[in-house]
């Protein structure tokens, strides 16, 4: 059996990191899951750079700016998150920032997406015995 | 400082209107908060996001104006026009080559003038008109480079100019009309 490894989207040194994993329907996708999770985590202070922080300090992973902006703006459009526009501040050089927050129908799709993780890994030990690690 | 302008620029652009403020104060506030950070960084922000603010302008429909201006008002007539001369010059015998005549690259070019300026009208009447002209361009180059026979420097230059001319006359056209 042949097996492919999507190595090059998972390798935080690959220079236009992009996750292009787009889920379709209501499913999350997996950067999708992670962004949610940082709004989730970061409640009101959500924003572009914020959750980028958020998501390289916890996974080790370096998304680019422009991947978390689009990753947002694409769960807006699910009804996942609502954004709003706060004033213009001296330190962003007197732009406005845009601040994410979850949406209820976010909180049930990231409650969905646990429980299916959780079904998922119900009896399994990990690491998988015959697994590539082992 | 030279790099972090031109990176700031080029964001403004993928971005677009909508979207570059709040993605250009994000780096501003980042690079402030960082101590030590280099233009470097900054700069190779902006390089990986450039595939996907891109991938996320196209998603939202942006560019639908501009493609539909592009295909109707310079790739189709040119493809068609072309197709036309074929039919007609398998109709000649004994010819040599698959030469068009100056009087048809002439009307050829009447004719996309006239698409252009239709589909500026139509497509396109709320794209900036920068951006407009370009992609008329970009469709008109590509449609006499897959078209058959030579082309002539002058008839290249006329459609290159004329096309995104005329595409940008009838948008502003429309503009000037609307309320």
């Amino acid at each position: 059996m042949v097996t492919r490894r999507l190595f090059v989207i998972d390798r935080p040194d690959h220079f236009l990191y992009y996750v292009e994993i787009v889920a379709k329907g209501e499913a999350l996708g997996e950067f999708e899951h992670l962004i949610l999770l940082a709004v989730a985590r970061l409640g009101r202070q959500a924003y572009g750079m914020q959750v980028r922080r958020e998501i390289a300090e916890r996974t080790g992973r370096d998304p680019s700016i422009g991947a978390v902006y689009a990753t947002l703006e694409r769960l807006a459009g699910k009804g996942l998150v609502t954004s709003s526009i706060s004033e213009p501040t001296p330190e962003r050089g007197g732009r406005a920032k845009r601040s994410f927050e979850l949406t209820g129908q976010g909180m049930e799709a990231l409650d969905r997406t646990r429980r299916e993780l959780d079904s998922m890994l119900e009896g399994l030990e990990l690491p998988i015995r015959g697994g590539a690690a082992g | 400082m030279m790099a972090l302008a031109v990176a700031r620029s080029l964001l403004a652009v993928i971005a677009g209107p909508d979207h570059a403020d709040f993605l250009i104060g994000d780096l501003e506030e980042e690079m402030r908060a960082r101590t030590g950070t280099r233009a470097g960084w900054y700069v190779r922000q902006v390089v990986r996001s450039v595939v996907p603010l891109i991938s996320m302008r196209i998603r939202s429909g942006e560019f639908s104006g501009l493609v539909a201006a592009a295909c109707f008002g310079a790739m189709l007539p040119l493809a068609i026009l072309d197709r036309l001369w074929s039919l007609v010059y398998s109709q000649i015998p004994l010819k040599d080559g698959f030469e068009r005549a100056p009087a048809y690259l002439a009307l050829n070019v009447i004719a996309l003038c006239c698409c252009s300026a239709g589909a500026g009208l139509i497509f396109a009447s709320h794209e900036r008109p920068r951006l407009l002209a370009i992609a008329v361009a970009l469709a008109a180059g590509l449609a006499m480079w897959s078209a058959k026979g030579s082309t002539p420097g002058l008839y290249v230059v006329a459609v290159l100019v004329l096309a995104p001319v005329s595409a940008v006359a009838g948008a502003k056209f429309t503009e000037r009309k609307a309320p």
